[in-house]
């Protein structure tokens, strides 16, 4: 895939490193804009937009996952690839926590930051692209309605639903193949990339969130099912019968 | 920070048990001597109708005095006499007393026991703190520089540069190492400051050369960032110091300042020093980043790595002006930080004794 023409936001303090990525990334064919303070990157929102934010953690102002919440708090759902001197595994859940994207620790191969970059961008691309038709942009089902724009929904008790990008991205997932079995890894592969979370459970801690939004019972869920040991089913109208087995 | 936990949950849990415990004293010394008094009362009471028996049978009243010593006869009837009321009271305020003072020492031994045990634990968290900052610290300062680096390399390798390319990345990748030796020996000198694992020499050191050679070294760098750096020092001037140490105050001072100054796009920094008494007071001012003179008392603590107001990131590695504070310690000098609040610059000063005017 080609990476030309999207613009990225590179948040990263250290004035050396700063350069030598947005050279390689205006190598890439990608429209670089640099900040190196916390604060100005959230202002930077303000009047501006991106389609990736490479996002240095320690940084001045406020830290790279105080900017990550502070973005998507305001619903900017731009996806974001944390850089960080830190790679324990406890920093890598926090920044996937905060809404990050990706997590890459200090030092990194060039050619694997480049990998990171595109597939977030394809991941990124596909997404805007199956909710571009106004007929995809919204999903509703028994009930409930979600709108993959806005990453928004209305439950079906009348609840407002604020989605995160991965819950909107695993629905939009799922309700692309209603009825078939989708496996963890391809969920993983398509949401997140490859290497990024530990083990295939995170899927299941998310696909327990969308039934607390959405099933009228989440404990006996009749929209998104369990197929034990495979993945999840996406069912938009009650089945007879309740889910096929439990996480 | 478990066992700290613990150890505040039983340190609560004593203090508690030991209050009840002198309460309960205070309690069971009220009982027993209400108890003794009543019994001493009715001792008493039983004492009047023998004696009233005896001076009705005839008995003399001189003669019930003798054999009732606790009590007194007016006018032909037995009474008790005042100051058995008054012993009793006196006894119950005694042991009260005694009660109060006991529980109270006790109570003081056990806080004064908690306050040692607490101040161990304290320490030993800042420790603790201190080496978790160390490592966070290690991580920054190293891995970043260390990336730029990788990154630099692979670029070479990966794509086709011009020659000017190459020099910019060659420049850089020095830049790196740069930073990452000035980090190790800053480490390794704070290291063996903060243990004391130093041996100063005490000898006349002439200012002025000494931060000439220093000032030399960084001209270039701050010809780069647009950084004038302007230096007066008296010719005469010669401090009583360890010459190696001098330069390093100096140079971590100059260094300071650049990292001050660079994030607003450059300005000026001027060294100047003068004689004051018995000292000689170097001063260090720059029109950098500054900082709130509310962090005047952190500027020199190990680790302390101020925000820059500018947005230039945070500068310094945070041991720099650490080390010149412990330098000046050693040196019996002193060290002072003064800005007017972020953006306004700032002022650093140090003063070694004088060497005296050659």
């Amino acid at each position: 895939m080609s990476a030309q023409g999207y613009r990225v936001l590179l948040v990263e303090d250290d004035p050396l490193l700063a350069a030598g990525l947005a050279e390689n990334l205006r190598a890439e064919g990608l429209n670089v804009e640099t900040e190196g303070d916390g604060n100005r990157a959230v202002e930077w929102f303000e009047h501006s937009s991106c389609d990736l934010i490479v996002l240095d953690v320690m940084l001045p102002g406020r830290d790279g996952f105080e900017v990550c919440r502070a973005l998507r708090a305001r619903g900017t759902m731009t996806p974001v690839l944390f850089l960080t001197a830190r790679g324990d595994p406890a920093d890598r859940v926090r920044g996937l926590e905060a809404g990050g994207d990706d997590y890459l620790a200090k030092p990194f191969h060039l050619q694997e930051f480049l990998l990171r970059v595109r597939a977030i961008l394809r991941r990124w691309d596909w997404y805007k692209a199956s909710t571009a038709p106004a007929a995809a942009a919204t999903l509703r089902f028994a009930g409930n309605e979600v709108d993959f724009h806005a990453f928004r929904g209305r439950s079906w008790n009348g609840e407002l639903q604020e989605l995160t990008e991965k819950e909107a991205m695993i629905l939009k997932v799922l309700a692309e193949k209603p009825g078939e079995i989708v496996s963890r890894e391809d969920l993983l592969e398509r949401v997140w990339g490859y290497d990024v979370f530990p083990s295939t459970r995170t899927v299941d801690n998310f696909i327990l969130r969308l039934r607390k939004r959405f099933e009228r019972d989440p404990a006996n869920p009749r929209h998104f099912l369990t197929v034990w040991g495979v993945g999840y089913r996406f069912v938009a109208e009650s089945e007879p019968t309740a889910a096929e087995g439990e996480p | 920070m478990k066992a700290t936990r613990l150890f505040q949950l039983t340190a609560l849990l004593l203090v508690v048990v030991s209050v009840l415990t002198v309460c309960w004293w205070l309690f069971d010394q009220q009982h027993y001597m209400a108890q003794r008094m009543q019994e001493s009362r009715q001792l008493h009471a039983e004492q009047l109708g023998a004696a009233n028996a005896l001076l009705a049978a005839g008995v003399p009243a001189e003669r019930v005095e003798q054999l009732l010593p606790d009590l007194t006869i007016r006018e032909g009837k037995a009474a008790l006499s005042a100051s058995v009321d008054a012993r009793l009271a006196a006894e119950r305020r005694r042991r009260l007393n005694q009660y109060l003072w006991e529980g109270g020492f006790f109570l003081l031994a056990l806080c004064a026991c908690i306050a040692v045990i607490w101040r161990a634990l304290y320490a030993e968290a800042e420790v603790i703190k201190e080496q978790d900052s160390f490592l966070a610290l290690v991580s920054h300062q190293f891995k970043t520089p260390l990336a730029s680096l990788q990154l630099s390399l692979e670029t070479m390798t990966l794509r086709t540069l011009t020659p000017e390319q190459l020099r910019t990345l060659t420049e850089r990748m020095l830049s790196d190492l740069t930073r990452m030796e000035t980090m190790v020996s800053r480490i390794l000198d704070s290291v063996r400051l903060s243990r004391g694992r130093v041996d100063l020499k005490r000898e006349a050191v002439p200012l002025a050369s000494a931060v000439g050679r220093v000032v030399g070294q960084f001209e270039e760098r701050a010809r780069k960032q647009h950084i004038e750096l302007e230096t007066r020092i008296p010719q005469d001037l010669q401090v009583l110091a360890d010459p190696l140490a001098v330069d390093v105050v100096v140079r971590n001072l100059i260094e300071n300042a650049l990292n001050a100054v660079a994030p607003v796009g450059g300005g000026k920094i001027a060294v100047s020093s003068r004689r004051s008494g018995t000292e000689i007071e170097l001063a260090v001012r720059d029109s950098g980043v500054g900082f709130r003179p509310a962090d005047e008392g952190r500027l020199f603590e190990k680790f302390s790595r101020l925000e820059s107001g500018a947005g230039g990131g945070y500068y310094g590695t945070g041991l720099g002006l650490y080390i010149v504070k412990r330098l000046m310690q050693l040196a019996g000098g002193r060290v002072a930080a003064h800005s007017e609040g972020v953006g306004r610059g700032a002022e650093f000063r140090v003063a070694w004794p004088a060497a005296g005017l050659t």
